[in-house]
Order: C-alpha cells, then structure tokens, then sequence
C-alpha cells in the first residue's frame, strides 16, 4: 500500500509537467486551431536558457534559491518571444495561405531547427541543474517526496489558475475566450484575432519554457529533453481533450501515475506504453478527449 | 453615414456583388430588401470587413474603408450584428456586452459611460438583465438575438448594421424586435437593416434598396417602395 502512494506521489508531480505543456497545446488550439509541435523544444530551450541564466547568477555570488526565483522571469521572457517567433515563422503564412497543414510541417521544422541550435550552444550531453531547494527527500508517514516535487505541483497549478483568471477577470483575457469561440465575431468587436493568436502563442512557449525549469532540478537537461515530453503532452492533450483546461491536468495525472506504476509492477522497459494504449483507447471511443467537447466541422 | 458606391465583392472567382451603391444617411433607416441568395447578407459582410471588397469605395464619416480588417472598421464605428447571431456562447451575458465595448474599454475609441451603457440596454432589452450572469449558449433563438444586437450597440456606433433580426423568431418576438429598431430610430441610430419581411422592414425605414442577384434593382423612399406595385408583387406579397 505504501508502494502504491509512493508512486501514486511520484506519478502525480510528472503527470503535473505533462499537464502544462498540454496546457499550452490547448491555449494556442483554442485560438486558432492549430499548434505549436515544436513545444518539447520550447520546453527544452526554456531550462537550458534557465540553467545559463542561473549559472551566471551563482557566479555572481547570488544563493542558488534567489538565483532560480531571479532567473524565472527571464525565462518567462524568453519563453514568450520563442513562442511568438514560432506563430510568426511557421502558424501565420500557413493560416494566411489558407493551408490546412503547413502549420504542421513548419512548427515542426521549427523545433528541428531548435534542437540543432540547442546542440550547438549546450552540447549533446545531459546537464545537471542546480536545484533551488534541498534535494534531500521529506518524509510524509514513509511516503518520500522531493521538496522540487510539490513545487513543481504548486508552480504548475499556479500557473494555469493564472491564465484562466486572467481570463475570466481582464477584458484582453475575454477577448482572449471571444476569439476561441468565433474568430469573426471577435474581429466584429474590435479585437485584433492576429494579435491574439500570437499572443497564445507566446503564453504557450511560456508555459513550456515554465514547465522546463520546474522540471529541470528533478531530472536533467539537455538538447534531446524536449521530444518525449512534448509528444507525451500531446498524448495527454488528446486524451484530456484540446478544448479542456481542466482535461489536460486530469490526463497529464492519469499519464503520469500509469507510468510510474507500469514502471513498477511490470517493467521500465514498459513504461511508455498504457499511455500511448490509452491515447489510441480515446481517439477511437472518444476522438474528443474524455473532456472535450465534440468539434462539429461545417461543411 | 455611409457611402456604398460601385462595389464589388465575393468569394474566390464566384462575384456575388456586382457594383453596388448605397448610401445611407446619418440618423436614417435604410433597409436592404431581396429574396434569398441576392447578396445582401453578402454586402453587410463587404461592408464590416468580414469579406475583402474587390472593387468600389465604402466611405465612413468621410474616410474610405473598403479593404481594412474588421476590427479596424469596428473600432471607427461600425457595428455590424451578423447573420446567425454569433454570440459568444461560453461566456455570460455580462461579458458579451463588454466585449462589444472593447474598443472603448481598450483606448481606440471615446470610453464614454461603459457601464451607464450596460444598463441602457438592459433597459432596452429587460430579458437580457434577468439573464445577465447565464452563459450566452443557454440564451433561447430570441434572447441570443437581443444579445447580438445590444452588443453591437455597445460600441456606441456611427452605423449600425442589422442582418436579419428577425430570423428564426416567433412572430411576437418579431413584433418585439422592430419596436426596439424603432426606438433605436427615434434615438437617431443610423442603420442599415437587412431583412426577409419585406413589408416589416420598410414600415421602420426612411429608405430602402431592392436587390437581385448581387445589383440594386431599385430603391427610393421607403413609402414609395411599398406602394410600388412591382415591389409588392415581388417581395410583399407573402408577408
């Protein structure tokens, strides 16, 4: 039983990354049904920019906890320019052309085109993070959990109560929703839909760089760390549903606590595999995501 | 005002307008009439920037707008209601009206009184108040179509655009929609009121143009045109 929590635990803090990098696929889907591939390498350039940022800090004499609260900013910047290089480049002459998948091709170029880059400035080799706060585990009636563990679940639920108070609360944040609900009724009321549509597309790659650097002390980072979550992400995005905000972070947890438990009780080597059997699950009973609302397409 | 002249629009190589001029007055009702098909929604859609004119000017207060996205046209003064309503259905009420006042709200047009506006329409359209914190979506086919059009009153518009008010409507919700265009009328909104019943729609305006297949077929005062007997036996026979 014990075990069970433990990893239970362990599942939750991984299914949490999951979750807000499908939490940006689904910012950018809602706006202008399209989405950004690349958004493992967004995730990925977000911790390495963090980890130089951070290692320029801690040579300046700043302690290693100041120095990740400092650096999260930047990153955040940084995260929000990719991600609207990434709408201008590769989603913008694609929806102006009309073309149903050049958005596809170009935003997956595009995270080529990142990794090479990444390669280049940081290596191929996985570095070590410097971790903000003690690596030693707690413990809670003998289930151990990292301190970087609940940041990482504080730091992502934060960031998504964010969004949607922004949202809810700010007239930009419903124009925002008026956008993802009819794209030329919103223009109908003023709202420039280009700007809106880059501006998700910024909050995405802002959300991904987030995630990064949240995941980052826990794990390492590298060149290559973006592919597989962001394809777990994806999973997670089609398996909650894209029009969901809630869906991503219930399927980010299902992902991540499957996993963690296949990797236990049936083999590592396993591991990847009921979630990818899930997703194939849902797209055939419930194409929709198992909270998202069926897209009617007119014809 | 707004000035319609010579313009030609449509959808790839299918022209649907084929160099149309309207003009319609400040403080006037112009109605646009014509069975289905003729281009009238067509022509609002031109009009707000929705569909990239061809050819032809529209002139806005004096300056040419054919051509310009829509949230620029919006944001000089032009509302347009459009067909189908288009409300947005995951938000409340409340935040559709606002919506309609983001120009005003976000600095690219006069803020005025936002919220004395707010309850003008509620005063407008009492049903609209009582349902104010209901998400658009759950709104009846009555409802949704106040909701679009005391939306587009939010903008405190030059030119008011009305696409078929009336459609889909019970006939007592219709009578209640053409008394609020004419009190709109008497507080000297501008529009333009694109509508199937024919004899409705000319009974408010000051105006009216009679459309087919993408030409203004004719148009005068709108006594004339519903006295004219080719206009009745075309157009008000069935309503």
């Amino acid at each position: 039983m014990q075990i069970l929590m433990q990893l239970i635990v362990s599942g939750i803090s991984v299914g949490m990354i999951y979750g807000v990098i499908a939490f940006g696929y689904q910012l950018t889907f809602s706006t202008s049904k399209t989405l950004n591939f690349g958004q493992g390498e967004a995730l990925m350039l977000g911790a390495l920019v963090g980890l130089t940022t951070i290692n320029f800090l801690i040579g300046q004499q700043i302690g290693t906890f100041w120095a990740y609260v400092i650096m999260l900013p930047v990153v955040l910047a940084f995260g929000a320019l990719q991600g609207s290089v990434v709408e201008w480049l590769g989603v913008r002459p694609a929806m102006r052309a009309k073309s149903e998948a050049g958005w596809i091709m170009a935003t997956i170029a595009l995270g080529i085109i990142f990794k090479n880059l990444a390669e280049n400035i940081w290596g191929r080799d996985a570095l070590k993070f410097p971790s903000p706060l003690p690596e030693a585990s707690l413990s809670f009636g003998g289930i151990r959990i990292q301190p970087m563990e609940i940041v990482v679940v504080v730091g992502a639920i934060a960031l998504m109560l964010g969004v949607e108070f922004f949202n809810r609360r700010s007239i930009y944040g419903k124009a925002v929703v008026a956008t993802s609900n009819d794209r030329d009724a919103a223009g109908l009321m003023g709202i420039n839909t280009n700007r809106i549509i880059t501006f998700s597309y910024a909050l995405s790659s802002m959300s991904a760089a987030f995630a990064g650097v949240l995941v980052a002390p826990v794990t390492l980072t590298g060149a290559t760390m973006g592919a597989v979550l962001g394809l777990k992400a994806f999973a997670v995005a089609i398996i909650g549903g894209l029009s969901s905000g809630m869906g991503v972070v219930i399927g980010g947890l299902i992902l991540g606590i499957t996993e963690t438990l296949t990797g236990y009780y049936i083999s590592t080597g396993y591991k990847d595999v009921p979630g990818l059997v899930l997703l194939l699950i849902v797209l055939s009973l419930k194409p929709s995501g198992l909270f998202g609302k069926a897209a009617i397409k007119k014809v | 005002m707004l000035i319609i002249d010579n313009l030609v629009a449509g959808y790839g190589k299918v022209k649907v307008l084929h160099g149309i001029s309207i003009m319609v007055p400040e403080g006037k009702v112009v109605a646009l009439i014509g069975s289905n098909g003729a281009g009238k929604t067509t022509t609002l859609r031109a009009l707000s920037g929705m569909l990239k004119p061809e050819s032809g000017s529209i002139t806005l207060g004096g300056k040419d707008i054919a051509g310009l996205t829509s949230h620029e046209i919006t944001r000089m003064g032009l509302a347009h209601s459009p067909e189908g309503r288009r409300v947005f259905s995951t938000l409340p009420v409340m935040d559709n009206l606002l919506l309609g006042a983001f120009p005003r709200l976000t600095g690219s047009r006069h803020k005025g009184d936002v919220d004395g506006d707010i309850n003008r329409m509620f005063e407008l359209f009492p049903r609209l108040k009582e349902r104010r914190t209901q998400l658009a979506g759950t709104l009846s086919g009555g409802e949704q179509q106040m909701l679009a059009m005391a939306r587009a009153l939010m903008l405190n518009p030059e030119v008011l655009l009305l696409d078929e008010p009336s459609m889909g409507l019970s006939p007592r919700l219709v009578e209640e929609i053409f008394v609020i265009i004419e009190r709109l009328k008497k507080a000297n909104m501008t529009m333009l009121l694109v509508e199937q019943f024919a004899a409705a729609a000319l009974e408010v305006s000051d105006f009216g143009y009679v459309m087919e297949n993408g030409h203004i077929r004719t148009s005068g005062e709108a006594r004339a045109l519903k006295n004219d007997p080719a206009v009745q036996a075309a157009y008000l026979g069935g309503h």
